[in-house]
């Protein structure tokens, strides 16, 4: 009798995965409340127990050849050059914007706070694309929330617990963002592949799309804030149009989330569609 | 080259040694699981994620098969899974699998040396990989397969390390053993 139960025992377990399995993706199961609680107790102890694993990974940064370092600083010196005239003409265009602004009477975007965190932990490797931080509703982080590396748009907040939360990245096979191809405003959605390159689906006909045009969010759908640059496009051919982000999605380690209390409809002015309601439920 | 194996079959000893060995054992799970979430990214390597759960359940089911039992390789991968952000039972699963398949050929692996370990656990990582590739497609709403690429890397990189986890794992086993 012990001999059949022990050998039943794996058996009986495997199907109950199964059975698990096929719940969560009837969404029978609260799921993302069993996670929220887990990973709220989890946070910090990972945070503590990464610390020298952090350390290790940031001396092995560290170690670079003079000639690295003389190449990157000649190309840091060419940047801030540049930047540097940039700078001047940001000046100039917010000056003429505020005018603008105060001529047409225009009711400004809500201000936008952000926090900034370290990722504590991005499991998924080879499927899933999310990562962890130590950050949640005690800081005024909350589900939608967008968050952003120094360059771009990495994801967004998908589910936040009290002291934790959780990104599900750009990259991620469920992440559809609403996003304009910044100078000609066209509209589509920006979908993740699970590879370093996005891909942007439901086009317009004849978009007349090039390579190098800059991709941002649209603001539709009222849960992240419109204008923030996500990547460009690098690839138009008979496949699709594909999108590299600006950020280095895999090698992020410090993020901000920004939260963006966005008045729904107010910043873009236009009918709020309910385009990514589905991609912000994990399936 | 070859290894002494102190291969171990069933809990013996008293409850106090017992529970010593279980509460070693859940803090080196713990450890585990925390390096398997853990985003190292060192220099131009970028990512390095092997599959360290994988390599310890193989491991066990060869050299111990005592250590971890089927519920509590159940309970480790739902942890897994709820951390990871996977579909709930996935990792559970997969864990379940490999535990279940490397007992069967058990005999046959403790028989020989570390290569024909190594080799057996090449297959068993990207049995499992394919394997989760395949559902954790399935899960998506079009049915829509994922990049195959970074399982496949994962799947090298377990393999490459597996050499350097034998140690800390066979240590491991020793300390269990002598509280026996």
């Amino acid at each position: 009798m012990r001999t059949l139960t022990t050998r039943l025992t794996p058996a009986v377990l495997i199907l109950l995965a199964v059975t698990l399995m096929v719940f969560h993706k009837m969404d029978a199961l609260p799921v993302e409340q069993m996670r929220v609680a887990l990973t709220d107790k989890m946070a910090p102890v990972m945070s503590a127990v990464s610390e020298p694993f952090v350390a290790l990974t940031d001396s092995f940064d560290g170690i670079a050849t003079l000639r690295q370092l003389r190449a990157e600083n000649m190309q840091l010196r060419e940047e801030n050059a540049k930047l540097q005239k940039w700078y001047e003409n940001a000046l100039r265009y917010q000056a003429e914007n505020q005018s603008f602004r105060e001529l047409l009477n225009v009711k400004a975007d809500p201000a936008l706070t952000y926090v900034t965190t370290r990722v504590v932990s991005d499991p998924g490797g080879s499927f899933v694309k999310s990562v962890l931080l130590p950050v949640g509703e005690n800081d005024r982080v909350s589900k939608g929330n967008a968050v952003m590396s120094g360059q771009g748009l990495i994801g967004r907040v998908t589910e936040a617990g009290a002291r934790s939360s959780r990104v599900l990245l750009v990259t991620d096979l469920n992440s559809h963002i609403p996003v304009t191809i910044q100078n000609t405003r066209t509209k589509a959605i920006l979908a993740g592949k699970n590879t370093d390159l996005l891909k942007l689906e439901r086009l317009p006909q004849d978009s007349g799309l090039t390579v190098g045009q800059r991709v941002v969010t649209s603001g539709d759908g009222g849960q992240l804030p419109p204008d923030v640059p996500i990547g460009v496009i690098v690839e138009v051919g008979a496949e699709g149009v594909f999108v590299k982000p600006l950020s280095e999605i895999e090698k992020v380690t410090y993020v901000q989330v920004i939260n963006a209390d966005v008045d729904r409809g107010l910043s873009t002015g236009e009918i709020s569609t309910p385009v990514d309601k589905h991609s912000s439920k994990r399936k | 080259m070859s290894m002494a194996f102190g291969a171990n079959d069933g809990w013996q000893g008293s409850t106090a040694s017992m529970l010593g060995r279980w509460a070693m054992t859940a803090a080196f799970i713990i450890v585990l699981l925390v390096l398997s979430t853990f985003p190292f990214k060192i220099g131009h390597f970028g990512e390095i994620r092997p599959s360290f759960m994988l390599m310890a359940i193989y491991y066990w089911a060869i050299m111990r098969p005592s250590t971890l039992s089927p519920i509590a390789t159940f309970i480790v991968g739902l942890a897994f899974d709820l951390m990871g952000g996977f579909p709930l039972g996935l990792n559970a699963m997969t864990l379940l699998i490999v535990q279940w398949g490397t007992r069967r050929q058990r005999k046959f692996v403790l028989g020989q040396g570390f290569i024909v370990l190594w080799m057996g656990l090449a297959l068993v990582t990207l049995g499992a990989g394919l394997f989760q590739w395949l559902i954790y497609s399935s899960f998506h709403q079009n049915f829509e397969l994922a990049s195959l690429k970074p399982v496949l890397t994962s799947v090298v990189m377990t393999t490459a390390i597996f050499p350097l986890i034998v140690l800390p794992l066979s240590a491991f086993n020793k300390s269990l053993a002598e509280r026996e």
